[in-house]
């Protein structure tokens, strides 16, 4: 019996989540909602997941913030995490991966590579 | 369609001169500004325009977007949200970078017209989408004008959020067409 991909996506625009929800579980994956890089934290001290997805523009810690903590710490340092973001600028996509981010994936998302990413990055 | 000012603004605060710098803002497209003589400009069929503005930052920004297609083999009434989503992302994300608290936004919606009797109302489902996108991310509508069936000429000043919103002859709007959900360049993957 082959384990379910668990995902959290981190995102301020509830209507962003909403969308990633339904193509998300649409193909099977489990998937958990955080609003912003702070929730994701406190969430991912209590819960493991197989796969972060994250925004970067958000408020109280945003996504570079989180990768950071993320990969600062024990727990989550090998976790794959993937930037959805409408960033274009070569700088940012640089300063995520020099922080340890996973990829890089540009919005408006197309969900068919969105699903693809996470199914090989989760394995 | 009169002009409106916005929470925040000072009354008679557009200058009288020098003119202003006007950018026009197409479909598909999000502008933001804090320049005191920008305008931003658009017209308006079924098309819908959000005006977001900042009071106490004094920025304001306009999108232009009109939902795209429901993907193939998808029920004919279903509308596919995610172009607009993103074109109010990316508006809002570019009122934040510019020094603007998502808390603060006040938002006006224009457009949503249906031109033509008789063809589908993708108008009424923009103007739908546009609102119930605001109510779902907590952004005060302070105004709207929206629906009926002529075109709009929305001008609006980022700096102090007058808007003023006129109706216009049909021929003036542009050949508005509804956006596919894209296929390539964006939505790209890029693992590390």
């Amino acid at each position: 019996m082959s384990k379910t991909t668990r995902i959290l996506t981190v995102d301020d625009s509830a209507s962003m989540r909403a969308l990633l929800n339904h193509a998300l579980t649409t193909h099977g994956f489990e998937v958990a909602q955080a609003d912003d890089g702070q929730s994701a934290l406190e969430w991912l001290q209590l819960n493991e997941v197989d796969v972060v997805i994250t925004d970067i523009n958000m408020p109280r810690l945003d996504g570079f913030g989180l990768i950071e903590a993320l990969r600062r710490g024990t727990r989550h340092r090998d976790r794959p995490i993937l930037v959805l973001t409408t960033e274009s600028s070569d700088d940012k996509k640089s300063r995520a991966r020099n922080m340890g981010a996973t990829g890089w994936i540009v919005k408006p998302f197309d969900a068919t590579k969105l699903v693809a990413a996470v199914r090989r990055v989760a394995h | 369609m009169t002009t409106a000012p916005s929470p925040g603004a000072a009354p008679g605060s557009v200058p009288a001169a020098p003119a202003p710098t006007r950018l026009t803002v197409l479909q598909g497209q999000a502008r933001v500004s804090a320049g005191p003589r920008v305008e931003l400009s658009t017209v308006l069929g079924s098309c819908v325009s959000t005006c977001l503005f900042d009071p106490e930052e004094q920025v304001g920004g306009m999108n232009h977007f009109l939902l795209a297609e429901p993907p193939p083999g998808s029920d004919a009434h279903t509308i596919d949200e995610h172009y607009g989503i993103y074109l109010m992302e990316l508006l809002i994300n570019e009122m934040l970078a510019n020094g603007a608290n998502k808390a603060r936004l006040r938002a006006h919606l224009y457009g949503g017209a249906n031109l033509y009797p008789g063809m589908a109302a993708i108008g009424s489902a923009n103007a739908a989408f546009a609102r119930a996108f605001l109510l779902r991310e907590r952004i005060t509508l302070v105004r709207e004008d929206m629906g009926g069936n002529s075109a709009r000429r929305v001008d609006f000043r980022p700096a102090t959020g007058m808007v003023r919103c006129r109706s216009v002859a049909n021929t003036f709007a542009p050949d508005e067409r509804p956006t596919r959900r894209p296929t390539g360049g964006l939505g790209e993957v890029e693992l590390f």
